[in-house]
């Protein structure tokens, strides 16, 4: 089922190409055709399955690219896939009519013939051919897609098990960004840009992948390897870990957001400001509290001060297995949480976010998550037994592997009353 | 069974002492000599009972993946399932994929070259028939240790292909990865054994006239796929000797933290793994390149080009193995390199594809269920080559690479190719080998089960795959699904649901094989008028295959002896029956015949293997334990001549079978 | 090796399958099966050799592969090694004259040259460890040890067959035909040679 299901308007002429397209998904359902009695419903659920056959608006269709990179893949992989459909139709209709005409009907045992070098040696050069007409194509977009020449900015992706970090080192592309932003969820890029990003891995190996902008790349340990990003339009675009990490693999998800170029400014500045302490004697406060004795451990807070009115600094890497936890200073920020596994929005303002248009996304976003859209029961769920949510290795007496460090986020024990105040604490990072 | 054509006198009066018992014993124990019972299988030497039992047990382990399989297809039918555990799903689809390459493919390739090869080219065993044995009894050790993982702290739970570093300690800190490491070694001694074994049987031991352009095809099948294993199966053999060291002793070699590289793993696992695709699906080329043919009442059409074409197949095999890393990081050029090299190899095969569509082409087709089974695998296997070439495009495969596309794709290869094959394979062989027909009427249901339930499963994967789901998810949720009715919460239902069919589909087989073996006659001898050397004997065949080792003048020699062309019309026309041709070996019959002798020191071999392993993982003193068992059975082996010559035997006692009965088997 | 030992006598030549007996290329089963079990072997050591290629240079935390060998100690043992290639020939050669003591007293030889070339090893990976180069010191370490280790192994298991074969010749144990035994563990005691020929250069003489 080769067949795009493209529902959103296509760039240029890819229209066309998609009914060579089509062609080669009836094919493959049609598979059967050589079976006759069942050649005419077969190929009838062949044709309805090809003009409904699927998901609309998948939001991780490799066939509707929305970025550069995206799109040269897709203009590249629209021809093999036709061939390919072409090449089964004639296979099929050579075995369907060598079954229906040559069936034993009591004719002569046929004359013993060994072959025809000839017609093999055609049938070989002619594949041949069409291989090196794919080959060419192939080999001159594998070298686009790797040029990191034309790149306009930097975004270190690192994976771990199992969220993502981004970091923006300070630098004058996309804007200009001062100071060195640390984010995880939700990798934000301006719109339109070339961005290049620094993937690599502090455990096992993941992978990166926004399929609507481009393919994916492994992140290894140990290794820095590039991916380029480019979204025509403001807008988000999921994607999920696609090497097997490990137990919680499937919940290692990612979104990309891209903001205009002026968002992205907004964005950027917001991550820079300083901190915003919490409303005075309040459960905000006390929430703050409450988080610097549970939580500062592994999750820092740009500028959050202790008792002692010093700066608190996380230790991730005293608790955690690779080393790092979520920096969660502009948690509200972003849609997401726990390795985007989670929503922090409730499912209409979800929606509502997802299917905002180009023009307005990026005032949509930066709006953040508001206390009306904030999904209170997914968070504190979370806090009150992670491992519930989402599995993770952190059970403390089974841990002897790693040396007693967690791989993902303990039981805190947490009270009601406690889950109240350090949700109440979180709303205000914004 | 030696043993009893040794005397075939007593049995005949109805005597009790039916032995004849070793008269010196080699090593510490005489010679087994039971012909019936379990122990004239558990020490036997047959290559045929071997693969009989080679066959049996691939059978459960089949099983065993499938209902692994299923499971899996049950946690996908919802979003956010919870029928299997994160845990365990990842379990499970580790060791779905393992038993069904390692424990069904594999073994059960190797149950149909054991009982067939040396029928085919016309010997009475294989060259090494106890290293035969040791192999079986490897492979049925390993993979029972691989199970018992399940219940001795969970099984592997870091995919077949165990990418490091996620199958480190302290990310993979069950037994699991242990039980895994240790127990492919194991079932990779009975595949190298397996390999040496079948290559000198077949270059060493053809019957008379028998040329390398005169052999069967399934046998040249066979041969390539056991040069493949020779030389694949070590580099995984190092593979995992470097994991179970990282794991056990504490070695560096894929600790990133000490600078290692974990694309060593990825290259030392892909340049086995490739060629294992090849091992996996050339064996059920064989067979179909043999049941077309006899179906088509033609011969192979270019049997020479499929012959060059699978080993063409077996040299560019060697040279493809990064594209499963496209995504890996491997530089453009390199990933430029083995993407043209991957298209190249679609080039040899796609020429088999022409060639079983022309042998079809013209021919005198008739539709039993080997039949329909090997037509259809032209076409399953057909769409898994073309989605192939799809993602041998580099960059597409960057999208493509770990989705449900690559799920669908290698499904359409390994079950629409291999698994079809092998049921063609059944249901062709199996009055050869049990002198039972298998009833078509249920195997036309088993066959169209199959085809529409694999088509479900794996065909909607193409769709999910497109669509963004990549594998090895324990849950998908409904967002990332989509829109609209067929969204991929749609296909997920339905591949869920295939994937029942299908086992309904695999159940009809072995319902066929029980209501067959209760109710059905015997078999003809020659019932599908079929074309090799291994028709041309009785069903089964006696222990020592042959009465006279025939003397081969053709490719396709038992059909040549039936049939002649009339030169001026160019008719063919039936010339002598399977009865005459028999009648005229006997008169040749051979009267000294000697077959190896059982053995018991395969199986104490082999069991000293998952001792050692067992006592890796639990306590060294084991291991200890299952060493000195393996020295002790090595030197009990070298010590035993594999061929009984009489005057090991004890005179035969009164009423007994003479000297010259004797020495017959 | 399993392989040898499988083996059918041509005893009263009518045997239907055993060596001795015209095979289809002409080797004899056994000799076949070695040289096959030989080019699997290729592929181990092939792998082991690239593993520590690759991870030569990666010795953190123990001294460097220059300062650690001692080129001269292990000169000599290969040059022991070689030497028992040498008797071994001249082992074959005896037992295909069916002089069973001359062939006995160059097995014998043989196998003390591998145990002064396994000896020689041992010193050398105590040596190693007293000067901080363990199996788990570094990638170096770990590949070093497991590819000197393998092949240590290796011709621990040959001597133990060319003990086993001199038992076996002095009792006339052999199954078959003893003169292809002894020629057939010869291969395999040249191949073992060959492959520190290769690990010899690779590791001690070529500088990372």
């Amino acid at each position: 089922m080769s067949h795009s299901c493209a529902t959103k308007p296509l760039q240029s002429n890819m229209t066309t190409v998609k009914n060579v397209q089509n062609q080669s998904g009836d094919s493959m359902t049609s598979n059967s055709t050589r079976r006759r009695r069942w050649a005419m419903p077969v190929a009838a659920v062949a044709a309805f399955t090809v003009l409904s056959g699927c998901a609309k608006d998948a939001p991780q269709d490799t066939w509707q690219p929305a970025g550069e990179n995206a799109r040269k893949i897709h203009d590249l992989q629209v021809w093999p896939f036709g061939i390919a459909g072409i090449v089964l139709l004639i296979v099929c209709a050579a075995v369907g009519y060598s079954v229906f005409k040559f069936r034993d009907r009591g004719q002569a045992i046929p004359k013993q013939s060994h072959g025809k070098p000839s017609l093999e040696i055609a049938l070989t050069v002619l594949p041949a051919l069409i291989l090196i007409g794919i080959g060419i194509p192939t080999v001159s977009t594998l070298f686009d897609l790797a040029k990191t020449s034309d790149t306009e900015c930097v975004v270190n992706v690192t994976g771990q098990q199992w969220w993502w970090e981004y970091d923006y080192p300070a630098q004058a592309g996309c804007g200009g960004i001062e100071k060195p932003i640390v984010t995880s969820g939700q990798l934000v890029i301006p719109a339109g840009q070339h961005v290049l990003l620094r993937i690599s891995s502090r455990d096992v190996i993941h992978s990166y992948w926004i399929p609507k902008l481009n393919g994916k790349r492994d992140a290894v340990p140990g290794r820095v390897q590039t991916l380029r990003m480019q979204a025509d339009q403001p807008g988000i675009y999921s994607g999920q870990c696609t090497e097997f990490c490990g137990l919680s693999h499937a919940y290692m998800r990612m979104e990309a957001v891209s903001l205009d170029a002026a968002g992205f400014k907004t964005w950027v500045d917001n991550q820079l400001k300083p901190y915003t302490a919490p409303t005075a004697d309040s459960k905000y406060s006390e929430g703050e509290a409450l988080f610097i004795t549970n939580c500062t451990r592994c999750h820092q807070v740009n500028g959050i001060l202790g008792t002692d009115g010093k700066e608190v600094i996380a230790r991730p890497d005293k608790y955690v297995y690779p080393g790092v936890a979520p920096n969660l200073t502009n948690l509200m920020t972003r849609t997401t949480f726990a390795g985007a596994a989670f929503d922090l929005q409730t499912e209409a303002c979800k929606t509502r976010l997802w299917n905002t248009p180009p023009a307005q996304f990026t005032a949509a976003y930066l709006e953040g998550v508001t206390p009306q859209c904030l999904d209170i029961v997914q968070l504190r769920e979370w806090l009150r037994n992670p491992t519930t949510k989402k599995p993770m290795y952190a059970d403390p007496t089974k841990l002897a592997t790693t040396g007693g460090m967690y791989r993902g986020m303990p039981n805190l024990g947490l009270t009601e009353d406690q889950i109240d105040k350090l949700v109440a604490y979180l709303t205000e990072r914004k | 069974m030696a043993i009893s054509e040794r005397n075939p006198v007593p049995a005949l009066a109805g005597s009790a002492s039916a032995y004849v018992t070793p008269s010196t014993s080699f090593g510490v124990f005489k010679r087994p000599v039971q012909s019936t019972g379990w122990r004239s299988w558990v020490f036997t030497v047959d290559h045929k009972k071997l693969g009989i039992m080679y066959g049996v047990v691939a059978m459960i382990f089949f099983i065993i993946g499938g209902v692994e399989a299923l499971l899996i297809r049950l946690q996908l039918a919802a979003p956010n399932n919870r029928v299997l555990s994160a845990g365990a799903y990842n379990q499970m689809f580790t060791m779905h994929a393992t038993t069904m390459v390692f424990l069904f493919v594999m073994p059960m390739a190797a149950a149909f070259a054991n009982y067939l090869v040396p029928l085919q080219i016309g010997a009475r065993d294989v060259a090494f028939p106890r290293l035969n044995a040791f192999g079986f009894w490897c492979f049925l050790f390993g993979g029972i240790f691989l199970n018992t993982s399940w219940f001795l702290g969970g099984a592997a739970d870091s995919g077949w292909f165990a990418y490091a570093p996620n199958t480190a300690l302290a990310f993979s800190p069950s037994h699991g990865v242990d039980f895994w490491a240790l127990g492919l070694q194991i079932t990779g001694i009975a595949s190298l054994t397996g390999a040496i074994n079948l290559i000198v049987t077949v270059l060493n031991m053809r019957a008379p006239g028998m040329s390398l352009m005169k052999m069967p095809i399934f046998t040249w099948m066979v041969l390539v796929v056991q040069f493949l294993l020779l030389f694949a199966i070590p580099v995984i053999t190092v593979a995992l000797f470097l994991l179970t060291f990282q794991r056990s002793f504490g070695a560096a070699f894929f600790s990133v933290e000490k600078g290692a590289d974990p694309l060593l793993w990825q290259h030392l696992f892909w340049i086995f793994g490739h060629p294992e695709v090849y091992i996996l699906v050339l064996p059920s080329f064989g067979i179909v390149s043999e049941v077309l043919p006899v179906f088509s009442k033609k011969p192979l059409f270019g049997y020479k080009f499929v012959v060059f074409s699978g080993a063409a197949i077996g040299f560019l095999g060697w040279g493809v193995w990064a594209h499963h890393m496209f995504a890996s990081g491997l530089g453009p050029v390199s990933v430029a390199v083995f993407s043209v090299a991957t298209m190249a190899i679609a080039l040899p095969t796609g020429v088999k594809i022409v060639n079983w569509t022309m042998t079809l082409w013209g021919g005198k087709l008739r539709f039993t269920t080997a039949m329909l089974f090997a037509v259809g695998l032209i076409v399953e296997f057909t769409i898994g080559g073309l989605s192939g070439v799809t993602h041998a495009v580099a960059p597409s495969d960057t999208q493509q690479t770990d989705t449900y596309y690559i799920v669908a794709h290698f499904h359409y290869v390994l079950f629409g190719g291999a698994v079809f094959g092998l049921f063609a394979g059944f249901y062709y062989w199996w009055p050869k080998i049990f002198a039972k027909m298998l009833n078509e009427r249920l195997g036309k249901w088993n066959f169209w089960l199959m085809v529409v339930g694999m088509n479900l499963t794996f065909g909607p994967m193409h769709i999910l795959g497109l669509q963004g789901q990549p594998r090895r998810m324990q849950v998908w949720t409904a967002f990332r699904a989509g829109d609209g009715f067929f969204n991929l919460a749609f296909w997920n239902r339905v591949a869920s649901v295939g994937s029942f069919v299908l086992a309904i589909g695999v159940l009809m087989f072995l319902i066929n094989v029980v209501y067959t073996h209760r109710t059905a006659g015997v078999a003809p001898a020659d019932p599908w008028d079929a074309r090799s050397l291994e028709w041309m004997t009785s069903n089964p065949p006696a222990e020592h295959n042959f009465d006279a080792i025939p003397t081969v003048h053709e490719l396709d020699e038992f059909f040549h002896r039936k049939y002649e062309e009339n030169e001026a019309t160019g008719e063919i026309h039936q010339v002598s029956t399977y009865e005459e041709i028999m009648a005229d070996e006997a008169t040749r019959a051979d009267k000294h015949i000697h077959l190896p002798s059982p053995s018991y020191w395969p199986i104490i071999l082999a069991l000293g293997l998952p001792l050692i392993a067992y006592g890796l993982i639990f306590a060294r003193l084991l291991a200890v334990f299952g060493g000195v068992i393996i020295l002790l059975a090595m030197f009990g082996w070298s010590m035993e001549p594999s061929v009984a010559d009489e005057s090991d035997y004890d005179p035969p006692v009164d009423g007994g079978p003479t000297k010259e009965l004797a020495t017959l088997g | 090796m399993a392989d040898v030992a499988v083996h059918t006598p041509p005893a009263d030549g009518h045997g239907d399958h055993s060596q001795g007996h015209t095979t289809s290329t002409g080797l004899s089963n056994n000799k076949l099966a070695m040289w096959m079990f030989l080019g699997s072997e290729c592929l181990l050591f092939g792998g082991l050799i690239s593993t520590y290629m690759l991870y030569r240079g990666r010795h953190e935390g123990s001294p460097t592969p220059s300062q650690l060998y001692n080129i001269p100690l292990t000169s000599v043992s290969s040059f022991v090694l070689l030497m028992s290639s040498l008797t071994m020939v001249l082992a074959v050669s005896a037992a295909q004259r069916r002089d069973d003591r001359n062939t006995m007293t160059w097995l014998t030889v043989t196998a003390l040259l591998g145990a002064t070339f396994v000896g020689a090893q041992v010193f050398e990976f105590t040596e190693f460890v007293r000067e901080g180069l363990g199996f788990t010191t570094n990638l170096f370490g770990s590949s070093f040890f497991t590819l000197t280790g393998f092949h240590g192994v290796h011709v621990t298991v040959g001597i133990i067959m060319l003990m086993a074969l001199v038992g076996m010749v002095s009792r006339s144990r052999i199954p078959g035909d003893k003169a292809e035994v002894v020629e057939m563990i010869g291969l395999y005691w040249h191949f073992v040679d060959i492959v520190w020929i290769i690990i010899f250069t690779l590791v001690y003489l070529i500088p990372s």
